[in-house]
Formats: structure tokens, sequence, C-alpha cells
């Protein structure tokens, strides 16, 4: 259903170049949750944002095509990118108080919403909103559609995102950090609400997280990013239990989750590179423990390893 | 074991007339010299203010906290113990930094409230690149400003300056939440280190309950401004005796 191939997205800031995406290949399915792990500057936001169109003004797309349905979406002028989203293509960000419009009650922001993209009346629309709110799980859809986002809490106000997402059903959601901002408890069922949408409705998910529980908790298949690239992708199971790239596994050993008090976590040392002068060779080098010279020099590409399980590391290959 | 700091009974009550929430409701706890005690709960609990409370940013409006047998809080006088002996870390390094200070005026700032002589020795130019390299961060950084710095290393300077004094007890209130999972790993290393080289005491605020089954000796569950449960973490974690400290750990979204 959608398809981004070769993805490469600069941006032009003060300094110089930065390379925010670097070749960037994801095919999502109908029905299907993807997710993307990664820190923050791996570029998972980008990319959300470049199928979205919403990418600032000083990006620039160097190469690279995303394909929905046949149409390349990087040429696409606005106003069918603008008809696709909230139609189509639905968001949900992380903050659910700066995505809401301060001063519209919830009724009126959802009425907006659906006639924006279906020719009804407002007295339909009204109903449809109820409807989607009740779909949110919201348990007085009367009350809270003449409530503010302001008398809501944290957990309501994204119930409410989510419910705007899906007032026009969406072919794909895309959902960056969605329960970052939220407690535990409302976090989990957050994640219950959007495993049923996807289910019920047949949504497809592009779910990004830096949060490695909430992606085994929700999503079929995980892809890792890693300075502006795919480091490893494959089934959630694959790549959290059996990961191939060095980065992965660190990442999975630097959780406190399953260490005793009396282990040191194992810290990646060293910091994410500057992708304004991004390194030589494999992102990772400068980190990894088991780097070798090739990964110095030369950029291992995303593989095949096994079955639907890719990686782009040196050590996987046997021509290193 | 003899506490450290003893919280009676203590209220915290904010606003007036009808417009008012008490964020701390009748809590008494002892946290006891050395250990690391965890507080966790979800956002408007009232782990925060509790914390606030032990640091002397807010009074309660009533009861009473000890430190070391000395009364904290006299009326709405702090009755701060030595100067720098309570130190605190906070969430966002973003914001807790002065961006118009040198790192290493940052770092020293603390010391402007002990005595002359006491100053002199505890920011010596040596123990000053001691501390500084201890928390991992190099002597050349000490001329650079805080927005030249990651997230890691600007909580590693937080660290510093919560070290330079030479604290028996720190409050740290969330001081991993706003990094990326491997540099949380870096920092939750070091605070454990810290700690055993200069036998510290922790007040550990979070709402992640791996990082706080991971630090901490004992913790506390807060709901609604009341401690629901507190023991040993590993006795809360492996049977829960509260609802809310049940639901939370069902929560809980495990990686394997």
């Amino acid at each position: 259903m959608l398809d981004i191939k070769n993805l490469s997205v600069e941006f032009n800031d003060l300094n110089g170049r930065v390379k925010a995406l670097t070749n960037i290949n994801i095919h999502i399915e109908q029905g299907e949750i993807v997710g993307i792990v990664g820190e923050s500057g791996s570029g998972k936001s980008v990319t959300a944002l470049s199928i979205l169109g919403l990418l600032d003004e000083n990006a620039h797309i160097s190469n690279g095509s995303i394909i929905y349905h046949d149409q390349n979406l990087l040429e696409m002028n606005v106003k069918d990118i603008q008809a696709l989203r909230g139609k189509k293509i639905g968001m949900v960000f992380q903050e659910p108080m700066t995505a809401l419009h301060p001063t519209m009650n919830i009724g009126q922001q959802l009425i907006e919403v659906i006639r924006q993209h279906k020719k009804v009346s407002k007295k339909e629309a009204y109903r449809l909103a109820i409807e989607a709110l009740k779909d949110v799980h919201i348990h007085h859809p009367e009350k809270v559609a003449k409530q503010y986002p302001f008398e809501l809490s944290g957990g309501m106000r994204q119930r409410v995102v989510i419910a705007l997402a899906m007032s026009n059903p969406p072919e794909l959601l895309i959902a960056d950090e969605p329960t970052t901002a939220l407690d535990v408890t409302i976090q989990s069922e957050i994640l219950n609400l959007m495993k049923e949408l996807n289910q019920k409705k047949s949504v497809s998910v592009l779910l990004i997280t830096h949060d490695l529980g909430v992606v085994s908790q929700l999503c079929d298949r995980t892809i890792v990013m890693y300075a502006g690239q795919i480091v490893e992708t494959g089934l959630t199971y694959d790549v959290l239990h059996f990961p191939k790239h060095p980065y992965t596994e660190a990442l999975l050993n630097s959780l406190p989750d399953l260490k005793q008090q009396d282990q040191l976590l194992e810290a990646i040392p060293g910091e994410v590179p500057d992708l304004r002068y991004p390194p030589m060779g494999c992102p990772f080098h400068s980190r990894c423990k088991q780097a070798m010279t090739i990964c110095r020099e030369h950029d291992p590409k995303l593989d095949i390893c096994e079955g639907n399980h890719y990686v782009a590391c040196w050590l996987r290959r046997d021509e290193a | 074991m003899t506490p450290l700091v003893q919280i009676n009974h203590i209220n915290k009550i904010y606003g007036k007339r009808k417009a008012v929430i008490q964020a701390i409701k009748d809590i008494s706890l002892p946290i006891y010299e050395g250990e690391t005690l965890g507080l966790v709960g979800e956002s408007g609990s009232g782990k925060s203010t509790l914390g606030k409370l032990l640091i002397g940013l807010e009074p309660p409006t009533s009861g009473d906290i000890s430190y070391r047998n000395n009364l904290l809080w006299k009326k709405k006088r702090f009755m701060r113990p030595s100067p720098g002996e309570i130190q605190t870390v906070f969430q966002d390094p973003q914001s807790s930094l002065d961006p118009r200070m040198r790192v290493k005026q940052i770092i020293l700032e603390p010391l402007n409230a002990l005595p002359d002589q006491e100053r002199k020795v505890k920011g010596s130019l040596e123990r000053l690149h001691t501390l500084v390299k201890r928390v991992g961060l190099k002597i050349e950084h000490l001329e650079r400003y805080p927005h030249e710095f990651s997230g890691g290393q600007r909580q590693r300077i937080a660290i510093a300056r919560a070290l330079v004094t030479e604290p028996s007890f720190i409050v740290l209130d969330e001081p991993t939440s706003a990094l990326d999972v491997s540099v949380q790993a870096q920092v939750l290393n070091l605070l454990k280190e810290l700690k055993q080289e200069n036998q510290l005491t922790y007040l550990f605020i979070s709402h992640n309950m791996s990082v706080i089954r991971y630090m901490c000796d004992r913790m506390a569950v807060m709901y609604k401004g009341e401690i629901v449960e507190i023991g040993e973490t590993k006795s809360i974690l492996n049977n829960p005796k509260h609802d809310y400290t049940k639901m939370l750990l069902s929560s809980m979204l495990k990686v394997n």
C-alpha cells in the first residue's frame, strides 16, 4: 500500500547540511502495524513527516520516492496532499495539547475535520463526531464534545486526537510517539485502543517510538533506525529476541528491565554521530564493540539475512 | 538502622478556599542512611511535591520533617542543615542549567553558600578537575555553555553540580526521563557508582518501574497524594498488595 524507496532527506542548517535520512526503504501492507524505533535524531520523525508532506521549508528531499497506491506523494501538489491527509492518511502526534485547538470545543473540532472530507450536514457531522468519540471508548461523548482541551486529562486528550484521526477512517494511521507523554497505565489503554482500531477497521499503522516495550506490545514488524539509516528490520519477535545488528543488541542490553541490582547496565559508550558530518563507513562503528576495519571505511547496505529479517552490518556478511 | 530523614504526617495543600488541591495527604516515612528509596506514581500523584518539601522549595502545610533529628521546616522557614548537605538533580537538563553561565560557573555555584574556608577547599581546581572527569566530562568542557552539550552530558553537568558540595542526601527527580535509553543506562550506572563511592542516600523519583526496580532498595508507591504501599522493592514487585500497585505493574510493557 505504501512504499518508500531510497528516500534521502537533507536539512539546510546555518552550519551546513544535515543528512537526516539516507536511503530509506519501507513498505507497509494493508492492515499491518509497523514500528519504527530509534533514539533522538535517528530520523524516525522525519520519515513520518516526509510521508505527510509536512517537512519544514529548509528540508530538501535529495532522492527517492514515496509511492502510495501508484501515486508518488513527493510529486503531488499541495492540494492533493491535503485531500489525502486526514482522509486516507491520518496522524497522531506526541503532545495532545498542542495537537488540539485550545479555544474550540472537542465537538467543533471533530465536526470541522469530518466536514472537511465529507459532504454532510452539521447535524450528521455531529452524529459522526459522537460516534468517533464512542469508538475511542469515551464514556460520555455528548459531555466531552462540549468540553475544551484544557478541561481534559492527557489520556483523554490523546483519545480525542485519535478520534479526530479516525473520524474519516484512514487507510494508514501515522502515530508519532502517541503515548510518550502519558502515564503507563494510560499508555497501555491507548495502545490497546490502537490495536483494536487496527483490527476492527483494518487500518494500517506506522508507529514511531523510542520505546522498545511499545513496539513489542503492538507491532507486527519493527524497523530500527540509527543516524538516519535503517540498520535492522524484521518481524518484531525476531528483531527483539534475535537481534542481528550490534546497535539493536546494545539497545536491548541497555534497558534496566532485565538486570539485577548488582549488575551494571551495558550502556552504549559515546553518542549519536553529528549528522552534519556523517562518519565514513557504518554510522555505528565508533560505538560498536565489534567494529572491524571495513566498518570504518565502507557503509554496509541493508541486506537480507534470514527470511524477512534484514540487517545492515558487515558482521553478517560473508564478503567481510 | 537510623533514619537520615524522617517524614511525619505531612500534608501539602495548594490554593485557597474553594480552589484547593491536596497534593500530599498525611504522609509519614523514613529514609534510611545509605539507601536508595524509590518514589513511583503517575503524574499529579504528588511525588515531585514531596521532593520539593525535602529540598526546601515548598513548605509543608502541616506535619514535620526531620533530617538527622533536626527539623527541616520551622513554620514556613527552611532550616538548611549545612549548606550543600542536601542536593538535587532535576528531570530536564535543558531548563535546569543557566544558559548564560559556563559549565565551570554552573558546577561551582552551589559553593557560594559555603563559608570562605570550605569554599576554597571544595572549589580547588584540582578537585574540580577530578569531579568533572569522574562524571564523564572533559576538562575542556568547563569553559563551554550548556547549549553545546547533548542531553546526557547536561545531566552529567547537573550531577557534578550536585556533588560539588559533598552532600549526604540527593533528591533525584526523574533524572533520566528526558534521556534516550542508551544514555539513560550511562547515567544510571554513574549514579549507582557515585552512591557507592561517596556513601550517598538517594530519594529517586520516577514513573518508570523498571528504573525503580533496578535502582532502589526500597520503594514507595504514591497515588493521589497518598502512599499506598511502601516496602522492599523486591517484595513489592513480587507480591504487590495494593490494587493501584498491581495495576501499575500490569501496565508495564515487557520487551521480552
